[in-house]
């Protein structure tokens, strides 16, 4: 049972799945909101939108809190369900690398959009 | 329920529908009002290796001239017999049973199939020995009445633990588990004269306003058998059982101890791995909230952090 001990951690993942879960519940309603103003309009328009300050600020806020979580997330279940060793550590590792590319694309596709001249 | 003559049914429907999934269950005394999955849709015997796989037994009929029969479907299996696990059908005439289903096990056991084995000591919920599940949900088996069960009513040893005979499961395991908890008063001062005293005010923090603290658990493990997070991670996550206790000792101004128990419960999966599915709170026969002992610990642990 006592196996190799406790890990002494794991309070940090905890808090960060909390965190990031409430940041994205105001996140995510200004996004469909916006998206739902925008709906009518034509492409040129909402990149006028995501080049607005606070859009992409926003955007950028949105893309690393959602990675985060997803990470967070996928990995529970993965632990949870996956208990043959080497597909476990496999698919965890899969899962951040894949998670920290995502974040990276969407934020400078973000930035793009909104510093360029 | 809402009263007959509500003039919008459908409204309050959903509004019990909404308390049901929104709000947080407190106690197993709470009645669930909205049900929508008798169990999991998946197949009997899914996925189960080929010697635990589940087979009809034989059905014991009742006798003649019994004038109320109820019929329970008990898990059975003996080892040495080299037999998969089966299903027993027994007619019982409950006219002439005391009113649990313990009364039923004990007349079968005496009237009807002497081999059918569990355990029992106590017969009035205190000492957790009788602990089933019954009808689906983890409860004492002393303390249920037969008038509130389905019909057939069926009964299985708890949930996901290794079986020694019928209903009787190896609780060694979990055992072990409170043994790391280390469920003992640990001081450092020198050893007072006499009792360590304790205002009534804090002994509440143990014993519960209402008598449903920590320190009314029984151990009879209902509630891990029931975690699922225990069934796909019970090796190193300790379970609710074990994580009330260590509250139980957490919260009791007495001991000295709390730096090092944080220190030993502060682990991805002995104590994380509680995802809040709050199924322990939902099965505990004694109404104890360990869910919220849970939810106590990390709290503690995010306190001493920041
Ligand atoms: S908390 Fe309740 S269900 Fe769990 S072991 Fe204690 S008495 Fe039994
Ligand atoms: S709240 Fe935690 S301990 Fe209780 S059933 Fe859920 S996962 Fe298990
Ligand atoms: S026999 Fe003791 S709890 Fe049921």
């Amino acid at each position: 049972m006592q196996n190799l001990g406790s890990a002494r951690e794991g309070a940090r993942q905890w808090w960060m799945q909390r965190m990031t879960a409430v940041a994205l519940i105001p996140l995510t309603l200004w996004l469909a909101a916006s998206l739902l103003r925008h709906v009518a309009d034509d492409y040129a328009t909402l990149i006028a939108w995501l080049r607005t300050p606070l859009a992409a600020v926003l955007m950028v806020l949105l893309l690393m809190a959602l990675c985060y979580h997803m990470a967070l997330g996928l990995k529970v279940i993965i632990e949870d369900y996956v208990h043959l060793d080497r597909l476990q550590i496999a698919a965890l590792t899969l899962i951040d690398l894949l998670s920290v590319a995502l974040a990276v694309v969407g934020i400078f596709a973000s930035l793009r959009v909104a510093l360029s001249a | 329920m809402p009263a007959a003559t509500s003039p919008r049914p459908a409204l309050d429907w959903l509004k019990h529908l909404l308390e049901e999934t929104v709000t947080l269950i407190r106690s197993s005394e709470q009645q669930p009002r909205v049900t929508l999955l008798r169990r999991f849709p998946v197949p009997r015997n899914f996925a189960l290796p080929g010697n635990a796989r589940i087979q009809h037994g034989r059905t014991w009929r009742a006798p003649p001239g019994a004038k109320r029969v109820k019929r329970f479907e008990i898990y059975r299996y003996d080892p040495d017999s080299g037999e998969n696990p089966r299903i027993d059908t027994f007619e019982v005439d409950v006219g002439s049973c005391g009113p649990m289903v313990l009364d039923v096990l004990i007349k079968i056991k005496s009237e009807i199939d002497s081999t059918l084995t569990f355990r029992r000591s106590c017969r009035e919920g205190i000492c957790g020995s009788c602990a089933m599940n019954i009808d689906g949900s983890n409860w004492l088996a002393c303390t249920r009445t037969i008038a509130g069960t389905a019909e057939p009513s069926t009964i299985y040893p708890l949930n996901h633990l290794p079986i020694i005979k019928d209903l009787v499961p190896d609780l060694t395991h979990l055992y072990a588990q409170y043994a790391l908890i280390e469920p003992w008063l640990k001081t450092r001062g020198p050893v007072p004269e006499r009792e360590r005293l304790q205002s009534p005010a804090e002994a509440d923090r143990l014993n519960g306003k209402d008598g449903k603290g920590p320190a009314a658990c029984i151990l009879c493990f209902c509630c891990t058998a029931g975690c699922p997070s225990h069934w796909w991670n019970g090796q190193r996550f300790l379970g609710p059982a074990a994580l009330l206790q260590a509250w139980r000792w957490l919260a009791d101004t007495r001991d000295e101890a709390a730096g090092e128990r944080l220190d030993a419960l502060e682990d991805p999966f002995r104590l994380y791995r509680c995802h809040t599915i709050l199924n322990c709170t939902r099965t505990c026969p004694k109404g104890l909230n360990p869910g919220q002992a849970i939810g106590a610990i990390k709290q503690k642990i995010a306190q001493r952090r920041s």
